[in-house]
């Protein structure tokens, strides 16, 4: 394919990405920027009135897009089965490889560029623009802010490269996947090498030309690596499987739901590996946040208020897993109730999510004191029910529409918020405060666990005359 | 006996009619279908009957059941097999059919699933992923899920779709042999060789109305089901009442023995 086909293709992936969303949300997607400045501006304003400094801000923020640009890039982990439960009868250009005379790494690779650009315009740019809104009033440099947009679609193009790489290690060998992973781990821990200094963070905290090639090259190498590396999973041919159902679901307590929602996490591209991934994503994330916070910043956050609050926020990509898979219309053949069907959910997700964030926990008393541990582990599993409440009760069985869905996404955000922003200034203070910031988050954790039960409660009877309204 | 019984039962979407107060009764043993052009209301009327979907107003009765107040238990009751939908991707068809055991409280399931695979020629596939299946495979396996309970009740929208002719006599041998047993069947469709081969009556279905019932096997030689449906919906801009008036005129007539439900007779819009 020429230079202009390709152009072309990109065009026309750029207008089914645009399409898509309007069809699947209508009018109201076009506010999803606006909402996104919003938040990030309410956001920094916030951090702010605690004593968290503009810069430990853009820290925070290039960790966030690491981590969605993670999660943007698992499109190679989800596959077409996933795309055509969550999204219907849907048929998108990045698999026609067998229809067109254009081979898959060319979709993929166009594909991901289209994924840079429109995400970089509609989400990177807002957060700019938010970030802008009280950093330029505080006195920091136009250029600053400019720098932080393209510094934050570096930190996302690390992000989906890094994860479409793994992604397609993995569909080749599993084990060289441990290997890199471990070799990558060993040497960061024993050669004492700084991993930030590889990424865009490096060129935003001291730009320069050497910052900046040693910044942006692994996000190119990784976003070139991964079109070449992946095998689209739908070239294995005919599959059988071991019948797992009556062992898995003896440990489920007889729960059809939770043992079908397991089978098919477990079944699906990445297995139950990916919900380890995602932690171990998030979990590395945060480590490196709360690293980053205590340079640039006279505070001393707490690791394990940090680790239990994000790891238990990020068990959302779990609940997004384990409904990859449905549709709630065909729960409606079945003499079952809705609350049969999230409580069969509930099951599925705390059996995958507490166990993949504990092991990270665990992990970390290598080098964090046990009370610290111990107080992550506290913390963790009531932020997960509290999260599993409040996406059941906001979006069912399609927690992946809050994308781009401003009114859904701002009650979201905002039922998150609600509990991450206690829990996050505890973490900040309780160096200073230890006895009021370990109560306050001990606290928090706990009545959210309340609410996210209720929540869940109250999911099942909304979502059932929901659905049988529509 | 009634095995179900409708109403002046009303679904609206805004300003939009997609069923029209449809008053509709099938008795047990029978093999009805609907027949209707696309987006006449026919999986409306399904999604009504088994409880997917609330009426905007009207009454049912499915079995004795009421499918708004009691939907779960029209549910258990009956057997449903929706137009386009698969079994699920990652497992495969023997433990679709275990989860199906246990969502409808099925014991001891297991031969239950080879009696069902083997009536349906999915034997050598109950341990192949679903996504790997074709179109026509995962369409037997969910025949089978809609039969598996051994309801006295199936609705099945499109039976036939993706199958291969020799599966396509099969199922309808299955279909009928079912309800010479006394079972209903309830079908949407758009094959009308379907209708005619194998129902005992097909109702019109056209903008959401009910415009006649008929009895396909009393049509008159060289007379087919198409010139009959035809007649009832194919008229661009027709409408219901000139097109059921037509069909009383025609029975009245005696020129064919046309089985014209009552309520169409006279003119009522169902």
């Amino acid at each position: 394919m020429s230079g202009a086909g390709n152009g072309r293709l990109l065009r026309r992936m750029l207008r089914e990405e645009w399409r898509l969303h309007a069809e699947l949300f209508g009018g109201r997607f076009a506010a999803f920027p606006v909402l996104v400045t919003a938040v990030a501006a309410a956001g920094c304003w916030l951090l702010t009135l605690t004593g968290t400094g503009l810069e430990a801000i853009a820290v925070g923020l290039h960790a966030l897009v690491v981590f969605f640009g993670l999660q943007v890039g698992t499109i190679g982990l989800v596959g077409r089965d996933a795309l055509r439960d969550v999204l219907g009868d849907v048929t998108l250009l990045v698999f026609s490889a067998r229809t067109l005379p254009v081979t898959w790494r060319r979709l993929l690779a166009t594909f991901l560029v289209k994924d840079l650009l429109y995400y970089s315009a509609l989400f990177l740019l807002p957060l700019a623009v938010g970030y802008a809104v009280v950093a330029i009033e505080a006195g920091v440099p136009v250029a600053r802010v400019a720098l932080l947009w393209v510094t934050t679609a570096g930190a996302f193009t690390l992000g989906v490269g890094g994860s479409l790489t793994l992604a397609g290690i993995g569909t080749r060998s599993r084990a060289a996947l441990l290997g890199i992973v471990a070799v990558a781990t060993v040497a960061v821990v024993a050669t004492n090498v700084d991993p930030v200094s590889f990424t865009p963070l490096a060129v935003y905290a001291d730009p320069g030309v050497d910052t900046a090639i040693r910044g942006f090259a692994p996000a190119v190498v990784l976003a070139t690596l991964g079109p070449v590396l992946f095998r689209p999973a739908d070239t294995a041919g005919t599959r059988t499987a071991p019948d797992r159902y009556d062992s898995l679901r003896s440990l489920l307590g007889g729960d059809g739901v939770a043992t079908r929602s397991v089978l098919e996490v477990a079944r699906s591209s990445g297995s139950v590996w990916k919900v380890l991934f995602s932690m171990g994503v998030l979990f590395g994330v945060t480590a490196l946040l709360v690293r980053e916070i205590g340079r640039a910043t006279p505070l001393d956050p707490s690791p394990g208020i940090a680790f239990g609050t994000l790891l238990g926020l990020g068990a959302f990509t779990t609940y997004s897993w384990v409904t990859s898979f449905d549709d709630a219309s065909e729960y409606l053949r079945y003499p079952v109730s809705m609350a049969d069907v999230f409580a069969g959910k509930r099951r599925a997700y705390l059996l995958l999510s507490l166990p993949a964030g504990l092991i990270y926990l665990l992990g970390s008393l290598y080098w964090l004191p046990p009370v610290e541990v111990a107080l992550g582990a506290v913390v963790f599993p009531p932020v997960a029910v509290y999260v599993f409440g409040v996406t059941t009760y906001v979006t069912g069985l399609s927690p992946n529409e809050l994308l781009f869905d401003t009114p859904l996404f701002a009650a979201f955000s905002a039922a998150l918020a609600v509990v991450a922003l206690p829990l996050v200034v505890a973490a900040l203070v309780r160096s200073e405060m230890p006895t009021t910031a370990t109560g306050i988050a001990l606290g928090v954790a706990a009545l959210a666990a309340l609410v996210g039960v209720g929540l869940a409660r109250r999911a099942g009877p909304r979502w059932q005359a929901r659905t049988r309204l529509q | 006996m009634t095995a179900i019984e409708t109403s002046d039962l009303r679904k609206e979407y805004g300003d939009v009619t997609a069923l029209s107060d449809l008053s509709l009764s099938v008795d047990d043993g029978e093999l009805f279908a609907l027949l209707g052009p696309n987006g006449s209301g026919k999986t409306t009327t399904i999604e009504i009957l088994t409880g997917q979907l609330e009426p905007t107003s009207g009454t049912a009765r499915v079995l004795g059941h009421d499918p708004v107040s009691d939907p779960i238990a029209v549910r258990r009751a009956v057997g449903i097999l929706p137009e386009r939908e698969d079994p699920p991707s990652f497992l495969t068809p023997r433990e679709y059919l275990r989860f199906v055991a246990d969502v409808r409280e099925v014991a001891d399931p297991d031969d239950r699933i080879a009696e069902w695979a083997d009536r349906f020629g999915f034997a050598e596939l109950l341990d192949t992923l679903s996504t790997d299946l074709s179109e026509g495979e995962r369409q037997r396996v969910m025949l089978a899920q809609a039969f598996f309970h051994e309801p006295d009740l199936v609705f099945i929208d499109e039976p036939l779709v993706n199958l291969d002719p020799i599966m396509q006599a099969e199922v309808r041998e299955h279909m009928i042999d079912y309800c010479e047993r006394g079972n209903t069947l309830f079908l949407s469709t758009h094959f009308l060789e379907v209708a005619e081969q194998v129902c005992t009556r097909v109702g019109v279905v056209r903008d959401g109305e009910l415009v006649a019932t008929h009895d396909p096997r009393t049509l008159d030689d060289g007379e087919q089901l198409l010139d009959y449906f035809r007649r009832e919906v194919g008229r661009p801009g027709g409408d219901a009442s000139t097109a059921s008036a037509e069909v009383t005129a025609a029975a009245r007539a005696g020129d064919r023995s046309a089985d014209v439900d009552e309520a169409a007779t006279d003119g009522e819009d169902t």
